[in-house]
């Protein structure tokens, strides 16, 4: 009996003891973490406020002190101003386009490599190469190497066709970045496409064989569903990249003529650091941010139904 | 409806090597349904594949109905696959995987609706034709993939291990079946399996092969009866048959000192070999009395018992002769526990006697 009464208020201090030594535990196993965390915080969570209270100001860095608090006006004018809307209309062009012709030279690269030939793994290397160029360093390539309408190689493939002499860049300025960005893109497409071909089950191809199946529609009806998957990640993937590509555009163009080649991250950069508006420029971001997370959510939860829910079995 | 025949069939993947598939000559007649078996590796798939059109036929030639396929290609041999992973289009219904084939031969909408829901009537599946395969149970895929066969009508079936995938009660369901739809349809039909009870129990006739080579082609009674050679011997059979080299005597040959006296023919045959390879199959043993002269019975210890309820398997070690073990097969209940001594003796009727070297019967 005195035995049960002492043993009672050692049991629950030991209950109280597991609970803090549970608390220090999970201090201790998280704490390491936290230098990470505060860290992301601090690049990202504390500019993107900041950028909120700029676009809240009128304040033009080359008249000091002008500086004031406009509540939205920043954000009418940003829908007001028709170079935005072009701009913004260049973005969608500029990464839909890259993308999507990425994707479909992709599939047909990939379709080659998926056969046995001789010397495969060469080929194979050199179409990856575009890909591990530095974006900068493609984009001189092909402003310079390529496109010059003097010097250019293109304009030396066709100058025996009589074709030579076209200003490319200045009179084809977006579809020159885009050329250089799908040229840097196809590779990675290329790749994810053939690891999805890779994969798919050769009985399934046996059986289309057997059940009479030609080539093209073996392609159709079997291996491009398969392959739809790997096509949704490809553009989602390639999208969010592109959507915020920089270097190209400025080393190519620097937007122009006029803005004909400008997308959003460069014209906000004009905005900010050539044109001084930092109200502007900031309410700009704002709106990008914010349709570039609509956009996304709607990407992501795109491929997240493709890759759970979908097939695997059978 | 088609004769199929392999006339000195051979498939070698790398020039120099052994053959896969070595010189295989095998007719299998209108309407019979054969059965490939051997262990892993013994060509049984590959020879499945050529007639498929899948594998090349490097040398030989094979024949559907009389014409010569070799440079056809699949889908011009008028056949028809079941794949040991049943290779259903995931993306597709039911009803479309089934159609798939008809389509591809640009058969009308209409008609080939017809014929899959026949098809899915004879196999249970109507109420699964609007989903994906993912949605079906292991048993039901299966279906599905002979579904996909049947719609074809095609000369020849071919089926690869269709029953690997399955849990045993619903393989002994199945291949009940497959068996009756074969008699029904009376489309000569290749089976591949490495089960030796499938094949025996499905087979009009059972081709056995081992290291590319054909082995022996026969009924499955005549396998099990009368086994060309040592290999076939213990590959038909479960348990498997003893197979004990046994050295000669006088009127026969002797186990764990005991005489046992070979049939005339046989002992005829053997002529002066010195050694032969004795088989005795397990129910072949007469369970004897542990009290008989040494002579007469051979003795031997019990390691394991294995109670199947109608009858009971005695794995033991001879009592002379540690390292040779033999199976028995007593009744149902049998008082016979670990480590306890038996007396058995062979039923010299039942004696298959082969060449110990080549393995070859005799006679």
């Amino acid at each position: 009996m005195t035995a049960t009464l002492e043993e009672r208020p050692a049991a629950e201090a030991n209950v109280g003891g597991a609970a803090m030594i549970d608390r220090a535990e999970g201090w201790r196993r998280r704490g390491p973490l936290l230098p990470a965390l505060i860290f992301t915080i601090i690049v990202t969570q504390i500019p993107f406020i900041l950028t909120l209270y700029y676009s809240l100001q009128s304040w033009n860095l080359v008249r000091p002190g002008s500086q004031e608090f406009v509540w939205f006006s920043n954000y009418g004018d940003v829908f007001a101003d028709s170079q935005f809307r072009t701009v913004a209309l260049n973005t969608v062009i500029m990464t839909l386009g890259s993308v999507l012709i990425a994707v479909v030279l992709g599939l047909l690269l990939a379709l080659l490599l998926n056969r046995q030939f001789v010397g495969r793994g060469v080929v194979r290397t050199l179409l990856i190469t575009p890909f591990l160029i530095t974006p900068v360093a493609a984009a001189l390539l092909w402003k310079t190497v390529l496109l010059d309408p003097t010097l250019g190689l293109i304009n030396f493939v066709l100058s025996p066709f009589g074709l030579s002499g076209t200003e490319w860049i200045s009179q084809y300025p977006l579809a020159s970045v885009m050329a250089a960005l799908i040229w840097q893109w196809t590779p990675f497409m290329m790749l994810l496409l053939l690891a999805g071909l890779q994969s798919m089950p050769t009985d399934q191809l046996e059986a289309a064989r057997v059940d009479g199946a030609s080539a093209w529609s073996t392609f159709r009806e079997l291996t491009l569903p398969h392959l739809r998957r790997f096509i949704e990640l490809g553009v989602v993937l390639g999208t969010i990249y592109l959507v915020n590509i920089f270097d190209q555009v400025y080393m190519m163009t620097q937007g122009g003529p006029g803005v004909a080649s400008a997308n959003l991250p460069f014209y906000i950069y004009q905005r900010a650091f050539l044109g001084f508006d930092i109200g502007q420029s900031a309410a700009m971001g704002v709106v990008v941010v914010i349709l570039t997370l609509i956009a996304a959510n709607f990407a992501l939860r795109l491929i997240f139904k493709s890759f759970s829910g979908e097939q695997e079995a059978a | 409806m088609a004769e199929v025949v392999f006339d000195r069939a051979s498939r070698i993947y790398t020039p120099g090597a052994k053959p896969a598939v070595d010189s295989l000559d095998l007719t299998i007649a209108d309407g019979e349904l054969v059965v490939l078996v051997g262990p892993s590796g013994s060509g049984k798939s590959t020879a499945l594949r050529m007639l498929a059109g899948l594998e090349p036929i490097d040398a030989g030639s094979v024949r559907i109905d009389g014409r010569d396929v070799v440079d056809v290609p699949s889908k011009d041999r008028d056949i028809a696959m079941v794949f040991q992973n049943y290779a259903l289009y995931p993306s597709k219904t039911v009803a479309e995987n089934m159609a798939f084939p008809l389509k591809m031969r640009g058969m009308e909408k209409e008609e080939r609706a017809q014929r899959v829901r026949q098809a899915a009537d004879m196999l249970g599946l109507t109420e699964y034709l609007d989903r994906k395969p993912k949605a079906l149970s292991g048993g039901q895929r299966q279906r599905v993939a002979m579904g996909r066969a049947i719609v074809r009508e095609p000369q020849v079936f071919l089926m690869d291990e269709p029953l690997s995938n399955l849990d045993a009660k619903m393989r002994v369901q199945t291949r009940a079946q497959i068996a009756e739809m074969q008699n029904r349809l009376e489309v000569s039909t290749v089976y591949v399996t490495h089960d030796q009870v499938e094949a025996m129990t499905m087979g009009d006739k059972v081709a056995v092969l081992a290291n590319g080579q054909l082995q022996q082609y026969a009924t499955p009674p005549e396998l099990y009866d009368r086994p060309i050679n040592a290999f076939v011997a213990g590959f038909i059979g479960s348990p498997a048959m003893n197979l004990l080299d046994l050295p000669r005597s006088s009127s026969g040959v002797t186990l764990g000192g005991v005489e046992i006296p070979l049939p005339r023919d046989v002992a005829d045959a053997a002529g002066s070999r010195d050694k032969l390879t004795v088989g005795i199959r397990p129910e072949d043993w007469v369970l004897e009395s542990t009290d008989a002269d040494a002579g007469s019975v051979v003795k031997a210890v019990v390691d394991v018992v294995e109670e199947l309820g109608s009858e009971s398997y005695l794995y033991a070690h001879l009592a002379e002769d540690t390292s040779t073990s033999i199976v028995v097969r007593g009744p149902g209940r049998v008082q016979v526990r670990f480590g306890d001594p038996i007396a058995v003796r062979p039923n010299p009727d039942a004696l298959h006697v082969f060449d110990a070297e080549t393995g070859q019967r005799l006679p």
